[in-house]
């Protein structure tokens, strides 16, 4: 029973999601108020859901990320606690520097909801932790800036050191080399585009999302 | 010839994007008055004249670039 | 300026002006003008529709708040209630789409959350043109960005729709929101009635602007020759802002510091303090100078026109006043209080020190006119006087079918509804790719059944039966997979209403709605009215389109929407009322008249088909017929083989392969499931077809066709229609 932060902007819209997913897995969500920094050492775990946070105006993640609260969460990452970005999250890490790359806008130019199917590259030992290598799981996509761009030599870099977390096995958006989710270097931060909180349980169309949340309830 | 267009929201109406960054930086108290947001289009015209360039230019910003219901244009050469 | 430049200038007629110059017993001065034009245009005032929506069913013991206030309240029971509406944005969405469709949305969604609801869902029905009509192209596209630009950002899904097309919205485009927000067992209800002597009147949320100045009695007119010139009247559209308004206007709400408050729509400041005024019996005085302004030039009479979004107005108690800004402020909003109620009633305009205006709000809230409209007694059109086949033979073949499947109006909307997220919330079961949208409720977890409702096709047969329609099908979606309807509310998109053929559609389609939602006792509990759809003459089809609610007495699995495998056994549920040409021919002509207590039976039995376990799918056969139907079913390439004799016999009706029968049902059960004997009744009947096969449709010997290469022209066609879209 994890006591879990759960970061939440201006127009974040999946705080709710998150925060029951959690909730449902047996974790303790607290909410992390963007405004309001936070002592990183009373939280075991930490997420940041998707949404639209500040609009995505400017560029998506960009005005969320230089918030206060980014900065304990920075704090959180050197203590080595686990952090988890979904959607928005994804990019607000990215932009905040916690994450390498950026999310830009899909190579159809157009927002796409559907279901996606993604393939486990290299697991992380702490999220959805019993998925196994090359596992295939269903999982919503609902984005329009989900296209993954970094520079050739800093993917080299990933993939040498086993950061390609989750691959699209179709391409939705023009993400580079098929990225869907992503791992920092020391493994305790993960991101994927794909929202796991929208596939608890079999009435939402696939339960697969409830790997995420597992851990936090022990 | 490059030409610049730059596009920006219609002042009488709401610009979201600049009313949002500008919360941002008046948040980390930043001395600013204001803060628009709009965007900025390069054309690399194929014609060497300056004038039949920036005419040229003007009727693709005319006719596509902007929304002339809710954002106003400049051009200029780069 | 002179008085006749005057009256055009603020949109008020020769009769107006004389009944406004006996209510306020002398002549009307300064920004009263302004207040008339708003407050009395048709999209606020429903002068054109009033005496008739006056008699409409709208209560029953389920009914918490009909019309009256923002949205139609039902309760749920267990503790939980819907507040639900639709509304127009046409004329804004023809002259800028995306900024159109895209506030279009943010207003309904405040009529929601202004109750106290969360909105959890949103839907729309939408009528295009010609694809190839000037500018409609370019109007999907932006009418689609915008809804989804604004939803998506917002945070509430977008699960259901309808698009028609036709060459009737050539120059008048349809563009209707729905909204449905919940309420928990411990959410509060708010209404908009002002009351408190003392109490602040507060506004609260964006600056305002001259945005969308004389909006209101701008859709409350004809397009003419020069309406694309029209300056800009364009609202834009904040979903960022408005989350933020949702957010911070519930948490006020359920701590309990709202008296009341309403959201600021067509007419601004105007109709929102006004009706409060009125609503409440109370008056208030309110300084102009106090309101936030996004621009220092905007003056008293901009103020109050503006149609600046993202915008409420609520009413606080003085000493609940710094808790209520503190919530505010913690969301990032302003909440300015600019006047106070008093007991007088009347409605006092300050403008710094100087006094605008003091007036009765019941003046320009109940005592606008309510025309009677010139309107004949309906008699039934287009009907055929003998039985014949309706659809030529030589149409009944694969050639036709390919065409249909692959028509802007047959093919796959999944480009629509594909730009729309579907699933935030965590709470929906069945998306926009299925006939009717589910929703789990939060705290019951039962399935909640969303559809929008009006076949075009079926109103230009006759307004009757398309009223009837516009409910009864949707209705039927709903029972096929055994949902009870339980409420209504309406979007009503006519011409002008000062033409009689008009004028009649209006009363015969809203007649034959009315008397179907009294009989299957699903009250029109919300709704709007948009006239005025009419350019150089030529008006649209009458067009009235229905939004639906319904909920299923249990939690078994929901039916599917197509066959799921081999040898499941395929019925046909059917009330033959009227054999009606159909969608796959020019000149809609049918055979037949509807029975409202027959269908609202009929009705009733589908819903018991519709939730037993057995049943693993359904769907209502509707436009381009049965053949269809058929096909929509075997999207995972299942079809099904119907006996020779069994196609002879549905043939030897007035109906062909494409051509509709109002109304049919399909249903696929279990192989060892005695359907025919579980639910045989001599108010209808029951047919069996056949079983589900791989691969392909058999239509007796009429037709073979690939399920496959149906579903790969289903698929591509909206792309092949629509070469300029990506």
């Amino acid at each position: 029973m994890k006591k879990c932060g759960v970061l939440r902007f201006p127009g974040t819209n999946c705080d709710f999601d998150t925060w029951k997913a959690v909730e449902k897995s047996g974790g303790k969500p607290e909410w992390l108020w963007h405004a309001d920094h936070f002592n990183a050492k009373e939280f075991e775990a930490f997420l940041v859901p998707g949404g639209f946070s500040y609009g995505d105006y400017l560029r998506s993640g960009a005005l969320a990320a230089r918030s206060p609260a980014m900065d304990s969460l920075r704090e959180a990452n050197h203590l080595g606690r686990p952090i988890l970005g979904i959607c928005n999250g994804f990019q607000i890490l990215c932009e905040a520097g916690l994450l390498e790359g950026a999310l830009i806008k899909n190579a159809g130019l157009r927002f796409v909801d559907s279901w996606s199917e993604i393939k486990l590259v290299n697991p992380s030992s702490f999220w959805a932790a019993n998925i196994k290598k090359d596992e295939r799981i269903n999982l919503p996509i609902a984005h329009g800036d989900g296209r993954y761009y970094a520079e050739k030599d800093t993917i080299k870099k990933m993939q040498d050191r086993e950061q390609i977390w989750w691959q699209y096995v179709v391409n939705p958006n023009g993400s580079l080399n098929d990225i869907a989710g992503i791992k920092n270097e020391k493994g305790n931060v993960g991101a994927l585009m794909p929202h796991p909180e929208r596939a608890l349980f079999a009435w939402m169309g696939a339960d697969f999302g409830k790997n995420f949340f597992t851990a936090l309830g022990h | 010839m490059k030409i610049g267009v730059r596009i920006m929201p219609r002042s009488e109406l709401l610009d979201s994007q600049g009313r949002a960054v500008f919360k941002l930086f008046k948040d980390q108290g930043k001395n600013i008055e204001s803060v628009r947001v709009g965007r900025y289009v390069e054309l690399d015209i194929r014609l060497s004249d300056k004038d039949q360039a920036l005419k040229h230019a003007e009727e693709m910003a005319e006719s596509v670039l902007h929304n002339p219901l809710i954002e106003n244009y400049r051009i200029e050469i780069l | 300026m002179d008085l006749i430049r005057k009256l055009k200038h603020y949109r008020i007629s020769q009769d107006e002006y004389k009944k406004i110059q006996s209510l306020l017993k002398r002549e009307p001065k300064g920004i009263e003008f302004a207040l008339f034009s708003a407050l009395w245009s048709e999209h606020c005032s429903y002068k054109s529709s009033r005496v008739h929506l006056k008699n409409l069913y709208r209560e029953n013991k389920t009914v918490l708040q009909s019309f009256g206030e923002n949205a139609g309240i039902i309760d749920l029971g267990e503790g939980e209630k819907i507040a639900f509406k639709m509304e127009s944005h046409n004329h804004p969405s023809y002259i800028e789409p995306f900024q159109g469709a895209a506030t279009g949305v943010g207003g309904i969604l405040r009529d929601i959350f202004t109750m106290g609801a969360r909105p959890i869902a949103s839907a729309n029905y939408l009528c295009f043109g010609d694809i190839q009509a000037p500018r409609m192209q370019e109007l999907v596209d932006g009418v689609v960005r915008g809804i989804g630009g604004y939803g998506n950002c917002v945070g509430v899904p977008t699960i259901t729709g309808q698009t028609e097309f036709h060459r009737s919205y050539n120059k008048n485009i349809l563009v209707n929101a729905m909204s449905v927000g919940y309420f928990g067992p411990k959410d509060v209800i708010c209404i908009s009635r002002a009351k408190g002597v003392g109490n602040l009147v507060v506004y609260v949320g964006a600056k305002t602007g001259k945005d969308g100045v004389h909006g209101a009695s701008m859709a409350s007119e004809s397009f003419s020759e020069d309406s694309s010139h029209k300056k800009p009247n364009v609202q834009i559209g904040d979903p960022f802002f408005e989350k933020l308004l949702i957010e911070s206007c519930i948490e006020v709400m359920n701590k309990e510091l709202v008296v009341a408050i309403q959201d600021m729509g067509a007419a601004g400041l105007t109709s929102s303090s006004f009706e409060m005024a009125a609503k409440g019996k109370v008056g208030m005085e309110i300084h102009l100078d106090q309101v936030p302004l996004r621009d220092s030039t905007v003056g008293p009479e901009e103020i109050l026109l503006s149609e600046s979004q993202e915008r409420m107005l609520l009413i606080c108690e003085p000493k609940k006043f710094e808790e209520l800004k503190g919530v505010f402020t913690h969301w990032g909003l302003e909440a300015s209080p600019i006047g106070k109620v008093i007991s007088e009633q009347v409605m006092r305009l300050y403008w710094h020190n100087e006094i605008l205006t003091e007036i009765d709000p019941d003046l320009l809230v109940d005592n606008c006119p309510a025309y009677k409209r010139e309107f004949s007694e309906w008699k039934a059109k287009n009907r055929l006087s003998e039985l014949k086949i309706l659809v030529a033979e030589e149409k009944e073949n694969e050639k036709t079918f390919k065409k249909i499947v692959g028509s802007i109006e047959g093919c796959s909307r999944s480009w629509i509804y594909g730009q729309y997220d579907q699933r935030v919330g965590a709470r929906t079961e069945r998306d926009a790719n299925h006939s009717v949208s589910v929703l789990r409720l939060d705290h019951s977890n039962r399935g909640l059944a969303i559809a929008v409702g009006c076949r075009p096709y079926v109103m230009r047969f006759d307004a009757y039966v398309g009223g009837i329609d516009a409910v009864a099908y949707p209705a039927l979606e709903m029972a096929a997979k055994g949902f009870t309807t339980l409420a209504v509310t309406d979007c009503l998109n006519f011409g002008n209403p000062e033409k009689n053929e008009i004028m009649s559609e209006f009363v015969a389609s809203l007649k034959g709605m009315n008397s179907f939602c009294e009989a299957i006792d699903a009250p029109i509990i919300s709704g709007n009215v948009s006239f005025y759809n009419e350019t150089e003459g030529e008006n649209i089809t009458s067009t009235p389109s229905t939004g639906l609610v319904g909920l299923r007495s249990d939690k078994q699995s929901l039916p599917q929407d197509s066959f799921q495998n081999k040898a499941e056994r395929v019925y046909l549920v059917r009330l033959p009322q009227i054999y009606f040409e159909g969608a796959v021919n020019n000149n809609a002509k049918g055979l037949g008249e509807f029975n409202i207590s027959k269908l609202a039976y009929f009705i009733k039995s589908i819903e018991k088909m519709g939730a037993d376990g057995d049943v693993i799918s359904s769907r209502v056969v509707g436009k381009f017929g049965l053949a269809y139907a058929l096909f929509r079913m075997a999207s995972l390439n299942i079809g099904v083989e119907i006996k020779s004799d069994v196609m002879a016999q549905l043939l030897s009706e007035p109906r062909g392969l494409f051509s509709e029968v109002f109304y049919e049902v399909l249903f696929s059960v279990k192989a060892a499931c005695d359907f025919l004997n579980r639910y045989r009744d001599n108010q209808y009947h029951i047919v069996e077809l056949g079983s589900t096969i791989a691969e392909k449709l058999i239509l007796g010997d009429k037709l073979v066709v690939s399920t496959s290469e149906l579903n790969q022209i289903y698929n591509s066609g909206w792309e092949a229609n629509f070469e300029g879209l990506a």
